[in-house]
């Protein structure tokens, strides 16, 4: 089969394209020491994979569970939603049991223990049956994986909130209103270990319903859109420069921040948080979006083209994309703690984009040849969904 | 004048250096020394109090003894220079202890008596056990402001390097907040993480790749590594404060 034949089409290429560029970024940036590392977004960005992870998996969720709730109803969607919840839930425990079997393995290899602080990296060992405990209830969430707790959260929203998606401007007036008064409160979930959590759901639920009022699209209607005004589009592009001097400087030229940075910036750059969804984070990540969807036309020919076409497959296919992402940072983290310099880091690099490649390849053909075994079979066909 | 202070590095002495590797260096790109103007004006005084606040590390963890640790090895490589200063270094801090036991114990030291300057070893902890990361910066901002309002001068210090911390935490995001907050708070940092990993590198020190039971003599070294980089660190600090305004 022609590997362009895996690519789905009929969507929009744009979100699938950036998709799959954020699940690359969250697979370098998974693993500390990787010299890729210096080129993902965040070093330019007030904002990262994360939240485009996170707003594009809202707009997913936006379309499919839409166009479900729009033809059986909201309970039926609502258990849909649910179901890829618990999906997700069971792929992070599998996450898990990888990170804990990782972690003993290289403690056990290199012995560190002695000087460094490493007493809570790996609770298994101190007190195994309420670090499971914990983790099942997800208030235990080790280093890496932080991310899955946060989407399942989210999608649990996502389930109750449903019935808002037909008036996307009281969702949003809703979910921003929520996200005010969680900044001004400090409201989260606790944590195992007497904090919160790594990311908190109920400030990212803002970017995650505003992907998610982006995406749906009412039956005869039109999705929720900002049309191009050049005044908002300068507006954004300000605010993008703003930020990425001050990213370029905090993290490649220190002697300048030292030197020439007021405090005054400095202390504002200390104040932005990730955990909680900082407004200067969420507004960067908004700018984005909407320079970029108006910059990109949706029919855009090099969407098609072949150097696209893994990332665009990936962004496709992104819950088995991201779970082996993860897996493969584990790898790659234990490659470079064996040895950081080029070969590992060339060998690290390489493989890891090939396999997640092949992954979304092997999903996109295994679900053509399901569809198509089904198609030949008599059975009527259940309304497919995928989100990821 | 970095480079100067490199020199001046690689005179120093050494303990425990095998012949055939390269003395532990410091590369003028990574160090950013700030005016230190309280340890200056203690100096002239004829006195130096120094407190280290941190978590393992500053007890000397997994040396051969507790005069091994880094704090009590900057104390003797400033003594060694400065004969007729009356140079303290009190220590505060133990395993595991996050950002926020550590102001608490800090008020309680400032309490005790004058301070001239802080060196706070911040954030392992919270990277360790996956902690929020504004929770880091919450803390350690303010209190660095504190410490400057009372003109008492601050050295932010940070992660240790490890292969090993690097493939199990998160380390990143608790590196950049370190970075911030000290920036926010005007105050240096002394890169301990970038260091350590330079060393390694070199082979002038790597903890790591020592054998298990030369591993206590390497921490050893590491941390005479690290007192006298610090110790440089502060002389140039000292030096930029004592410098006319232009």
């Amino acid at each position: 089969m022609a590997m362009d034949a895996l690519v789905r089409q009929g969507r929009d290429l744009r979100v699938d394209l950036f998709r799959g560029l954020a699940l690359w970024a969250i697979f370098v940036n998974h693993i500390p020491g990787n010299w890729m590392g210096f080129v993902t977004p965040r070093n330019y960005v007030l904002a990262d994979a994360t939240e485009t992870f996170v707003l594009l998996a809202g707009y997913a969720a936006g379309i499919a569970y839409g166009r479900i709730m729009d033809r059986q109803g909201w309970f039926f969607a609502a258990s849909r939603v649910m179901g890829r919840a618990f999906t997700l839930y069971v792929a992070h425990i599998f996450l898990l049991v990888v990170f804990a079997a990782q972690v003993g393995y290289s403690a056990a290899a290199l012995d560190s223990g002695a000087y460094l602080d490493e007493l809570h990296l790996d609770p298994f060992t101190q007190a195994p049956y309420r670090a499971l405990l914990e983790a099942l209830l997800l208030r235990y969430q080790p280093s890496f994986l932080n991310i899955l707790p946060l989407y399942i959260v989210l999608l649990a929203m996502f389930a109750l909130a449903l019935p808002l998606l037909r008036r996307p401007w009281l969702m949003l007036a809703l979910s921003y209103g929520f996200y005010a008064v969680v900044r001004q409160t400090d409201w989260s979930l606790p944590a195992w270990t007497g904090e919160d959590w790594f990311f908190n759901p109920l400030a990212w639920q803002a970017l995650f319903f505003t992907g998610c009022a982006l995406g749906y699209v009412p039956r005869g209607g039109k999705p929720v859109a900002l049309g191009f005004r050049w005044w908002l589009a300068a507006g954004c592009i300000v605010l993008l420069i703003a930020g990425a001097a001050a990213s370029i400087i905090l993290y490649f030229r220190w002697d300048i921040a030292e030197e020439r940075l007021p405090q005054a910036v400095a202390s504002y750059l200390a104040g932005i948080d990730k955990t909680a969804m900082h407004p200067m984070r969420l507004a960067s990540m908004l700018a984005l979006t909407y320079l970029v969807a108006h910059a990109v036309p949706r029919e855009a020919g090099w969407l098609r083209s072949r150097p696209a076409w893994p990332w665009v497959l990936m962004g496709q296919q992104a819950l088995p994309v991201f779970c082996t992402g993860i897996v493969l940072s584990f790898l790659g983290r234990m490659a470079l703690e064996m040895s950081d310099r080029w070969p590992t880091q060339l060998g690290v690099n390489l493989v890891g984009p090939v396999v997640l490649t092949a992954v979304a390849m092997l999903t996109a053909w295994y679900g053509v040849e399901k569809k198509a075994s089904r198609t030949a079979s008599p059975l009527p066909s259940p309304a497919g969904a995928d989100t990821g | 004048m970095l480079r100067v202070l490199t020199v001046l590095a690689l005179l120093l002495p050494l303990p425990g250096l095998g012949a055939d590797r390269p003395a532990c260096d410091l590369p003028p790109e990574l160090l950013h020394p700030e005016p230190l103007p309280a340890a200056a004006a203690a100096i002239a005084h004829g006195h130096l109090h120094i407190l280290a606040i941190g978590s393992a590390s500053v007890l000397g963890a997994g040396g051969t003894s507790p005069a091994a640790a880094w704090p009590e090895r900057l104390r003797a490589v400033i003594a060694a220079r400065r004969p007729n200063l009356d140079v303290t270094v009190e220590v505060r801090g133990g395993r595991g202890l996050s950002a926020t036991d550590q102001r608490h114990l800090l008020n309680l030291a400032l309490g005790n008596g004058r301070i001239d300057l802080v060196i706070w070893q911040a954030g392992a902890t919270e990277a360790v056990r996956g902690l929020p990361v504004d929770g880091l910066t919450d803390v350690l901002t303010p209190a660095l402001q504190q410490l400057r309002a009372r003109d008492v001068d601050a050295i932010v210090m940070d992660l240790q390097f490890s292969r090993f911390l690097r493939a199990n935490a998160d380390v990143e995001p608790y590196r950049e907040a370190l970075r911030i907050a000290a920036a926010a708070a005007g105050v240096p940092l002394f890169p301990r993480y970038e260091l350590m990993n330079h060393w390694a590198d070199a082979d002038s020190v790597d903890v790591e790749r020592a054998a298990r039971d030369a591993r206590p003599a390497e921490v050893d070294r590491l941390n005479g590594c690290i007192a006298d980089a610090l110790a440089a660190f502060i002389r140039e600090g000292v030096r930029e404060a004592r410098r006319p305004p232009p």
